[in-house]
């Protein structure tokens, strides 16, 4: 038999599973560790990517001086400053990158608690139904 | 004349929501078509893409795919009008567009909308709206699309302006244009102001919005259009960027009463509550159609003043005023109608109803907006009005414990029958 209250809840669940909840569904799979981690690590892939273009494009505008100076200028402290820029962003998209997924993964699980608690009382639905069948 | 406009935002609504598979589409249809346009009116190098057809089919493939498809065809179109410029144009503009995909993907992907407005409201003169509306509907991330979409406007206007001098240096002179297009991005201080102005206001707006307040929109959105004023003025004292102190200002007011407008008929409004649901259990499958309630609908009514009859009311007079007295309590809890085909598991539609049965097969369920809650969601604890959806301590609602409570009567009966 057709259960009102149930196909109403089990309605907003179905509703939840095709919105909201495929993203939380994949996040809550992962441990929060992990999962921020694992952002944190593409961000550090994306931020290399990043300097490595803006790097690119510095040295193509002084390519002249480059090309010139290349003997004269000291590579080391050259080196350090690109390497010390380089963590410096680094460091600072990664901390944006921790604090924006910490967040994501927080709300993630608030919406998912809420949904295992309706799939708790769906199930206590169906159980009381049996009840009721076999009396 | 608020009546009417709440009407008129009840129409839009309803309207939506009974088309709103054809609404989407269509509506993706124009913003791609409007950008394209925009970008071939700007930098129309080629003259095979700035053809009208190969953009009305461009728009038209958008509308039924994601709206990130438009950003990424937008960006392949620019590169490709830049191409028939200069290769030092594509090389720069395609360097800027990857590394703010770079940073759009990371935290901002569902900002669409957002970043392809921008550039639009720059070229239509009201990019003050864009703080004030991403602060309002969006989160902080929205700071990265519409400062994306500032600075693609800010460098297509200045390659658009500059194309003369590009064209005119010769093959020998690569590096300099090169340069020409590096320094327009590095040192345009006015493209630097208005980014660093739009993210100090769509924060700014965010919080203040955010706040448990009265008017805290409004509030918001006066704040914000201040703050913008404010920072792009230091700004020019500052960089001297020789802004328009007279457009600024009058660029804020203008924004500020569109975002008036658009809070009143777009933001307050859902009108994407039409939800299509299958699912199914050992018995059953369930295709739900959840469609939001109508709560006025007043144009179907003539209510006729009588001069001289203060004391008496017309009988039509009381009828339409209990009528809406009606209407008016209905709306005061929102409602949603469901209609559910139920099908037999493997078998052919049962067109059974849960209580009773009718002609169609259909039945309304009343669910009220607490029910659906959030994303969907119903809510552990009710916060309902209702007594029959209050859910007490077992978890068990005002319905399900007026049923338990019938059950144990029942119960209680049978076994004095039996004693």
């Amino acid at each position: 038999m057709l259960n009102e209250s149930r196909i109403k809840l089990m309605t907003k669940m179905a509703s939840f599973e095709a919105n909201e909840g495929k993203r939380s569904v994949s996040i809550g799979t992962y441990f929060r560790g992990d999962y921020i981690g694992k952002e944190v690590i593409k961000s550090v892939i994306y931020g290399t990517i990043a300097y490595v273009i803006v790097f690119a494009l510095y040295v193509a505008y002084d390519f002249e001086f480059f090309l010139q100076d290349i003997y004269k200028m000291d590579l080391l402290g050259f080196g350090k400053e690109v390497l010390f820029n380089y963590l410096k962003l680094i460091v600072a998209y990664s901390m944006i990158t921790y604090v924006v997924y910490a967040l994501r993964y927080q709300k993630a699980r608030r919406n998912l608690r809420c949904y295992y608690n309706n799939l708790r009382r769906l199930n206590s639905m169906y159980r009381k139904e049996e009840l009721e069948k076999n009396k | 004349m608020m009546a009417q406009l709440l009407v008129i935002r009840e129409q839009l609504k309803n309207f939506y929501g009974r088309f709103e598979n054809y609404c989407k589409p269509a509506l993706k249809f124009i913003l791609s078509l409007i950008t394209l346009l925009m970008i071939n009116g700007k930098i129309g190098y080629s003259s095979v893409l700035t053809n009208v057809a190969v953009a009305l089919i461009i728009a038209l493939l958008s509308s039924f795919l994601p709206m990130n498809f438009i950003v990424v065809v937008d960006a392949i179109i620019i590169l490709m009008q830049l191409y028939a410029l200069s290769l030092e144009s594509v090389v720069v503009v395609g360097v800027l567009l990857l590394l703010m995909f770079l940073l759009y993907f990371r935290f901002a992907s569902k900002d669409t909308v957002l970043l392809l407005f921008t550039p639009l409201c720059f070229a239509l003169k009201i990019p003050y709206v864009i703080p004030l509306a991403a602060g309002l509907i969006s989160t902080p991330a929205a700071v990265v699309s519409a400062g994306c979409g500032a600075v693609v406007y800010y460098v297509l206007s200045y390659i658009s302006d500059n194309a003369s001098t590009l064209t005119s240096m010769g093959a020998e002179e690569m590096l300099v244009r090169f340069r020409f297009l590096i320094d327009a991005i590095v040192y345009n201080k006015e493209m630097l102001m208005v980014v660093a102005a739009f993210s100090v206001t769509i924060i700014c707006v965010y919080l203040i919005r955010r706040l448990s307040v009265d008017h805290a929109w409004t509030i918001a959105i006066v704040t914000g259009a201040l703050m913008n004023i404010l920072i792009i003025l230091i700004g020019d004292l500052k960089f001297n960027t020789y802004i328009s102190i007279v457009g600024l200002i009058m660029g804020s007011i203008a924004g500020v009463l569109i975002v008036i407008v658009l809070k009143f008929f777009v933001f307050n409004v859902d009108y994407s509550r039409t939800e299509m649901v299958q699912f199914e259990d050992d018995e059953y499958y369930y295709y739900v159609k959840a469609v939001p309630k109508n709560s006025v609908s007043v144009t179907d009514k003539k209510v006729k003043k009588i001069k001289g009859q203060n004391k008496e009311t017309s009988s039509s007079d009381a009828t339409a005023r209990r009528n809406s007295t009606m209407e008016k309590s209905e709306g005061d809890v929102p409602e949603y109608r469901v209609r559910r085909l139920a099908t037999k598991a493997g078998g052919r539609r049962n067109d059974s109803t849960i209580n009773g049965s009718n002609k169609n097969g259909t039945k309304r369920i009343i669910l009220s907006d607490e029910e659906i809650g959030k994303d969907g969601i119903v809510p552990t604890t009710s916060r309902s009005s209702r007594p029959e959806h209050r859910v007490d301590s077992n978890g068990l609602t005002g319905i399900e414990r007026a049923a338990a409570a019938k059950a144990k009567a029942e119960r209680e009966e049978r076994n004095k029958k039996g004693e």
